[in-house]
């Protein structure tokens, strides 16, 4: 079941929202930007909604505030009236993944939420198969070391060394190729 | 009858009266000289013999003195004087004695025969000669036809003028004659004088030139004057008055010289060409009137001195008229032949006096001559003067003509210009009407779309809020109702299966354990609380949602601008409710509204856009601090009071925003002020709101500082 993590100063919908998607996923809810860090810290968040017009601070000012600590959830702005500069802003500096006006429609809000969700595990994928490669490459780069130093008086001139660097070949081929 | 025709006319009938005085001049040429017997007489002062003596006595007295002149000159004094003739009974006797001065006041004349008194003859002013006894104008005495060895007559003299005693012993017939003759020659003299002064008289009347006038005076007093010294008075009936005729000579004396200054003066134009001469004979003047009042008060010797010595101004007239000449006044020359011609006269009269020449007919008629040519030279000299000065005048008109003509030409020709100018201007200042009015009219027209815009920023901003303001109730209000479908369909789910339960079904331990089995899995303990809560919002969602529609349809109240009773609370809530969802990002906004506030008469529309703006500008200034949102404030509070007078209802609107320092504070006001950056406000919001705030009769006061908050006052008058 994925995480959401709603935040708007109404609690009507929060109400409302976890009503509506309580079935479908892990809804945590709140109307204190102090009580969705919290939350952020504790739950494995994987979609952040939050509401744009708030008394304390606005969305895109709590989504710039939890950025540096959770940069991995994938974040959607609530907009009750078509604040469009702010909306632009956010888009463009890369804060927000989609933008949903009110009211909301709950069909599009729920697979706005699943591909969201999607997203979020698409990275996590991305992310580990990057760190695996960089992994590789390491090995890689230390078989390829060896071999420059085999290598660096002219030709081999041993049969154990031409040996040693086929071998060597053989286990970048084979780094490559997984 | 054309000017010059006219001007020849005169001088032709001048011509005329002077061939007239030409050929009587010849006639007199006949006259022979008279023997005056004045070294025959002998002469005694009153003052040198006894007081009381008899004239018998007198007669036969040492004391007198033989005279010396032909024409004995006794001088001018008050004191009486006697003369004495030694007369010639054989020869003489029959004959009368004539004296040939009429001005003498008393002459009597004693005949003394044989030192015996015979015969007594008052003459002179002071006495009325007897009809019977008159012989022409002068006095005159018969010598009585007696026997006698010694005949003397006795003349007893007092004169207020100089006496001289022109004396001569002839025939009644010789008298006859010699009066006859000066009567018909004086009888020429005055004709000339009278025609030459109804002439004038006449020209007065008709042109209406005042010099005719002064002239015909001048003319009067100078015939008067000869008139007088040649015994003529009784002309004037002055014998019945023996007062006046006693001074007659005096006044005519007065009043010939005054008429002549005046006449000179203006003749000569002296004021103009000599003034210090016109000044001076502005002093005899002066002196003439002296010696009038001399001559009322009896002082009539100084009068006569006064007179005399006046008399010598006309020799000043001769350079006064030859520089009047010299300076190109051409009249002048005319009146210096007259002057020159009468002062000659004057001149052979004063010296034939004096014995110098001789006293005879021709010296004796010089000055009635000489007056009579002045006169006629005068007239002639008037007339030139006065076509002189038609000439200058008719000069000065042609010259007038010409250069009104002239200038007639110069505003014809400016006119034409100045048309033109003007009509150029007026076709300018046209077209720079026409493009102003066009320039008004697109103000006019930018006006009203900047009215209207700010109209319509007030209504986005307007809209803006109340669109959020009403999108969160529609938004859990509608999903909430989705949910609770679903919480209804889980609900329904168990209610289904608790009625498909038959009635008795051997199975319902089981049955009512599979029911449970459901609940368990719906979580229905959960289900029934969140349909609480949902039923909650939905309830509170539509609740709110009627606030804003009640609040909007009062505040919308903007359809037109017409004045009606409103409660101020309602219009600064329903302000407040449209506001909310903007200003609550923006600062706390406590509202601390009077109750029983009276409805008053305004546009309630326009005066919410008064509110909002003003709420608004509090709001941004509140949030423009560095202060926390729980500490900025916003204080919108109602009021009525009392103040000079009067009932107001006050509404304060204050901030602890950011303030302003009082230069942005005179200029809040001011149409296109802004301190927002530009694109942002029209900065007409506040001007927009005086001017609606003029239409209620409002009362504003801002109260600002930088750092500490502002703070509108307004008050409406109830």
């Amino acid at each position: 079941m994925i995480n959401v993590l709603y935040l708007d100063d109404e609690s009507h919908n929060l109400t409302a929202f976890r009503a509506a998607f309580r079935r479908d996923f892990h809804v945590h809810v709140t109307t204190e930007p102090t009580e969705a860090v919290r939350i952020l810290r504790e739950q494995p968040i994987e979609v952040i909604i939050s509401d744009q017009k708030m008394p304390s601070l606005s969305g895109v000012e709590f989504f710039e505030l939890i950025m540096p600590d959770n940069p991995d959830p994938v974040r959607m702005l609530l907009t009750g009236h078509a604040d469009i500069d702010a909306v632009i802003d956010a888009i463009n500096k890369g804060q927000i993944y989609k933008y949903i006006s009110k009211p909301w429609n709950e069909a599009e809000l729920k697979s706005l939420v699943e591909e969201a969700a999607a997203l979020y595990h698409q990275r996590k994928v991305m992310a580990r198969e990057g760190q695996q490669l960089i992994t590789k490459m390491d090995e890689a780069r230390v078989f390829a070391r060896r071999i420059q130093q085999l290598t660096a008086d002219g030709f081999p001139a041993t049969p154990e060394s031409r040996a040693e660097i086929a071998e060597l070949a053989n286990q970048i081929d084979r780094l490559l190729q997984s | 009858m054309s000017k010059k025709r006219f001007r020849w006319s005169i001088i032709a009938w001048n011509s005329r009266s002077l061939f007239v005085l030409l050929c009587l001049l010849g006639w007199s040429s006949s006259f022979t000289g008279q023997g005056y017997i004045g070294k025959r007489l002998e002469s005694l002062s009153q003052k040198e013999i006894p007081e009381l003596i008899q004239v018998n006595d007198l007669a036969a007295s040492e004391q007198w003195v033989p005279r010396t002149e032909v024409v004995p000159n006794l001088g001018l004094s008050n004191d009486t004087q006697w003369l004495r003739l030694k007369l010639d009974p054989r020869i003489e006797n029959g004959q009368l004695i004539e004296i040939q001065n009429a001005g003498i006041d008393e002459l009597i004349c004693y005949m003394v025969c044989d030192g015996e008194i015979i015969a007594t003859y008052e003459r002179g002013v002071f006495y009325e000669t007897p009809v019977d006894s008159r012989i022409g104008t002068y006095p005159s005495f018969p010598i009585p036809l007696v026997e006698c060895g010694e005949l003397q007559a006795l003349f007893r003299l007092q004169s207020s003028k100089p006496l001289l005693i022109p004396l001569r012993i002839t025939g009644p017939r010789e008298v006859l004659r010699g009066a006859h003759e000066r009567d018909v020659l004086f009888a020429a003299y005055f004709g000339v004088i009278l025609v030459m002064l109804l002439y004038n008289l006449f020209l007065f009347l008709s042109i209406g030139d005042r010099s005719y006038l002064e002239y015909s005076i001048y003319i009067l007093m100078v015939g008067g004057t000869q008139l007088v010294l040649n015994g003529y008075a009784p002309v004037f009936g002055a014998e019945n008055v023996p007062w006046l005729n006693l001074r007659l000579t005096h006044f005519f004396g007065v009043f010939s010289g005054l008429t002549t200054i005046v006449f000179a003066q203006n003749f000569l134009r002296l004021s103009h060409y000599v003034p210090w001469l016109h000044k001076l004979l502005n002093v005899y003047f002066v002196l003439y009137v002296v010696a009038f009042v001399l001559t009322v008060f009896d002082l009539l010797v100084w009068s006569y001195s006064v007179i005399n010595f006046c008399a010598g101004a006309i020799f000043f007239l001769i350079p006064g008229a030859i520089i009047t000449m010299r300076k190109g006044y051409a009249p002048a020359r005319y009146f210096l032949i007259a002057f020159s011609v009468f002062i000659a006269a004057v001149l052979v009269f004063v010296l034939k006096d004096t014995g110098l020449i001789p006293y005879n007919q021709w010296t004796f008629f010089a000055l009635p001559l000489g007056s009579a040519f002045e006169v006629i030279l005068l007239s002639l000299a008037l007339a030139s003067r006065i076509n002189q000065l038609k000439r200058e005048g008719a000069k000065a008109r042609e010259e007038q003509l010409e250069l009104a003509q002239v200038n007639e030409k110069i505003v014809r020709d400016q006119n034409v210009v100045l048309e033109e100018r003007v009509k150029k201007r007026t076709f300018e200042l046209e077209e720079i009407n026409s493009t102003m009015q066009g320039t008004l009219n697109e103000l006019q027209s930018a006006q009203q779309q900047l009215i209207q815009s700010e109209k319509l920023a007030s209504i986005g901003q307007l809209t803006a809020g109340i669109a959020h303001e009403l999108n969160n109730p529609i938004n859990f209000v509608s999903s909430s109702a989705q949910s609770l479908r679903r919480d209804f369909e889980d609900l329904n789910a168990i209610v289904e299966a608790v009625k498909s339960l038959p009635a008795n079904d051997p199975n319902l331990e089981s049955r009512i354990q599979d029911i449970h089995t459901l609940l368990g899995q719906l979580d229905i303990e959960f289900t029934q609380q969140e349909i609480e809560e949902l039923l909650n919002g939905i309830e509170d969602g539509a609740n709110r949602t009627s606030e804003i529609v009640r609040g909007l349809r009062i505040f919308s109240r903007m359809d037109g601008d017409n004045f009606i009773q409103a409660n101020i609370n309602e219009l600064m809530n329903s302000t407040l409710v449209v506001l909310r969802s903007n200003l609550r990002t923006q600062s706390q906004v406590t509202a601390d509204l009077a109750e029983d506030l009276p409805e008053f008469s305004c546009q309630p529309g326009r005066l919410n856009q008064v509110f909002m703006n003003i709420i608004t500008n509090a709001a941004q200034a509140a949030e423009s601090t560095d202060l926390a949102l729980e500490e900025r404030e916003v204080v919108v509070s109602t009021l009525r009071v009392e103040s000079i007078g009067q009932s107001w209802i006050e509404v304060r609107i204050k901030d602890n925003g950011v303030g302003m320092d009082d230069a942005v504070k005179a200029q809040i006001f001011d149409p296109f002020f802004t301190t927002k950056p530009v694109g942002e406000g029209t900065g007409l919001g506040l001007s927009i709101v005086m001017g609606i705030l003029r239409d209620h009769n409002a009362e504003v006061d801002v109260q600002s500082e930088v750092g500490l908050g502002t703070e509108f006052i307004i008050r409406f008058p109830i």
